[in-house]
């Protein structure tokens, strides 16, 4: 009884009642250099697929059709917040923290580009890899079934028996040389270099 | 006459001193300690092979997950072996920038290893005053790079983010608290009678001995092995310039001073690269070609090599990691804990060596 009464006297004094009730904690604020999980920012996507290709953890990220278009979505118990889809993704559309503020200020940024290999010990010569291609078939529409074109223009043709890569750089990565290749004889490689780029271009 | 063997004293592999779990099997005749034998395997994580036929970019990440507590110092060593192969420049303002990463990253492991050691010896209010300390220190890493412990801070030709002036001054000013601290720290460790009467004389290991078990680090340098710290020959630390720290004891407290002195000595390279930061660009150009080589960098505990052969699509196919901690927990049980004169005195001297399980069972 006696402990019960010392414990309401206790409880009942103003400044514990004051210290309890009217106590403030400075609201927990996250600081401007904490890497955060990427975020939308409203920028239009345009499904080019880099965060996705640069994202080191599985299943972390990946770009769905919405109604109105396409959008990253971000799954948090993959994601390992390294940032580099918010680096790598060429329209901004993601945000984390400072890194796209930082991303923009130092200008820096990832370039990337595709490399295009064919093992000659197991290529067959069927040219398979240069009629699929979209790309080749949008530069020479006359494209015979041989894989043999007229045009120098296109990313790859067969040429005195073997396969050969004209134009490395127009390649977009699709990989469907990769996949309607029956040897499994092209490999396509997509090359990332961290790069400064000049204020102007940013 | 033939040695008697009382009784086999199993240590862990829960411990409540050990921050892994590891066995150490000690054979005893009384009190003495004859022959200590450690049992990894405890944790086996077969990174090495997870990496095998993944690009950099994910190698990346999977590298500085080896350890925890040096995980910057796994990323700057894989990174410069990749630039080693690919024959990449680094800026230099971004080799000075992974100096002040790899320091802070040194510093907050030494105190964790001082720390576990005062832990052993029961020391728990300085454990605790230095873990109050590291937390300032794990504060600004993740200044510079967004992030405590994996910090993805380097990339091939450079690092991800710039240090800005603002952050560089509240840097120094933070550092300044550190090394106070650090300071008091130091002076407790130094005269305390009772840290002495556990640690002075205990764990003994001989210059000879050091070399014989290829010890590297911190626990070599305690017993006096000259010319052993990899930072001498790496090229931004040359321009920095700066001499190594030796103590010839060979004893637990040589290794634990030896750790407290080269946070002083961290913190003075920071405030030089800080200091003569150089302008420019933060990222050069280049990227991951095929090639083979071996490249060693220093880590808070010693040595670290990353054996590395990559191919044209810039992906890793071979990978092999030797972790400091392979030839120190050995030396530890065949020169250290051989002979010693009480089992109590195993597990501080086991701690003193600051043993990695996450690194040593990749």
């Amino acid at each position: 009884m006696r402990s019960i009464i010392y414990y309401l006297r206790e409880f009942l004094r103003p400044e514990w009642i004051r210290k309890f009730f009217f106590a403030k904690t400075a609201p927990l604020e996250t600081p401007s250099y904490f890497k955060g999980y990427p975020t939308l920012t409203g920028n239009e996507c345009t499904a080019c697929l880099s965060c996705m290709m640069i994202c080191p953890a599985p299943k972390a990220i990946a770009v769905l059709r919405t109604r109105d278009g396409w959008e990253p979505e971000i799954y948090p118990g993959h994601c390992i917040r390294c940032g580099l889809c918010v680096e790598a993704c060429p329209e901004g559309v993601l945000s984390s923290g400072r890194i796209l503020d930082v991303t923009r200020r130092d200008g820096t940024a990832f370039w990337s580009w595709y490399h295009l290999q064919v093992d000659d010990n197991l290529c067959m010569r069927c040219g398979n890899c240069c009629v699929s291609c979209p790309v080749n078939r949008e530069i020479d529409p006359q494209l015979a079934g041989s894989g043999t074109s007229s045009s120098d223009e296109v990313i790859m043709r067969v040429e005195g028996g073997r396969v050969r890569i004209l134009h490395e750089e127009k390649c977009t990565g699709c990989k469907t040389c990769e996949t309607q290749c029956p040897n499994r004889a092209i490999r396509v490689a997509r090359m990332v270099e961290g790069v400064q780029i000049g204020e102007a271009e940013v | 006459m033939k040695k008697t063997v009382d009784v086999s004293i199993p240590l862990g592999p829960m411990h409540p001193c050990w921050k892994e779990p590891v066995r150490l099997k000690c054979e005893t005749a009384g009190e003495r300690v004859l022959r200590a034998e450690v049992e990894l395997g405890y944790m086996k994580k077969g990174i090495e092979r997870i990496m095998q036929g993944r690009p950099w970019q994910e190698v990346m990440f999977l590298a500085e997950r080896v350890c925890g507590i040096c995980s910057v110092v796994h990323n700057m060593v894989f990174i410069e072996a990749m630039e080693k192969i690919s024959d990449i420049a680094v800026p230099p303002r971004a080799a000075y920038l992974r100096v002040v990463a790899n320091e802070l990253d040194r510093i907050a492991s030494h105190i964790l290893a001082n720390f576990s050691y005062c832990y052993t010896i029961e020391h728990e209010t300085l454990a605790m005053y230095l873990l109050n300390t590291r937390e300032t220190v794990l504060d600004n890493l993740e200044r510079l790079t967004g992030s405590r412990i994996n910090t993805a801070y380097m990339i091939p030709g450079g690092v991800r983010f710039d240090l800005l002036p603002g952050d560089a001054a509240a840097m120094l000013a933070d550092l300044a608290k550190v090394e106070e601290e650090m300071r008091r720290h130091t002076r407790i460790f130094e005269t305390g009678p009772l840290i002495a009467l556990r640690s002075k004389g205990i764990g003994f290991m001989s210059r000879e001995d050091a070399i014989r078990a290829h010890t590297v680090g911190p626990t070599a340098r305690a017993s006096g092995v000259e010319d052993c710290d990899l930072r001498l020959r790496h090229p931004t630390y040359r321009e920095l310039g700066f001499t190594q720290v030796t103590r010839t004891e060979g004893d637990n407290f040589a290794r634990v001073m030896v750790r407290f002195q080269e946070v002083f000595q961290s913190i003075d390279l920071i405030r030089k690269c800080i200091d003569t930061l150089p302008e420019g660009p933060i990222r050069g150009g280049g990227f991951c070609k095929a090639g083979e080589t071996s490249y060693a960098g220093e880590a808070p505990r010693g040595e670290l090599t990353y054996t590395i052969r990559t191919d044209d699509y810039g992906r890793v196919v071979d990978i092999a990691i030797r972790t400091p901690s392979v030839m120190n927990i050995e030396a530890c049980a065949h020169a250290m804990i051989k002979d010693a004169a009480s089992i109590a005195d195993v597990t501080s001297t086991f701690i003193s060596s600051d043993p990695c399980i996450a690194c040593n069972e990749r």
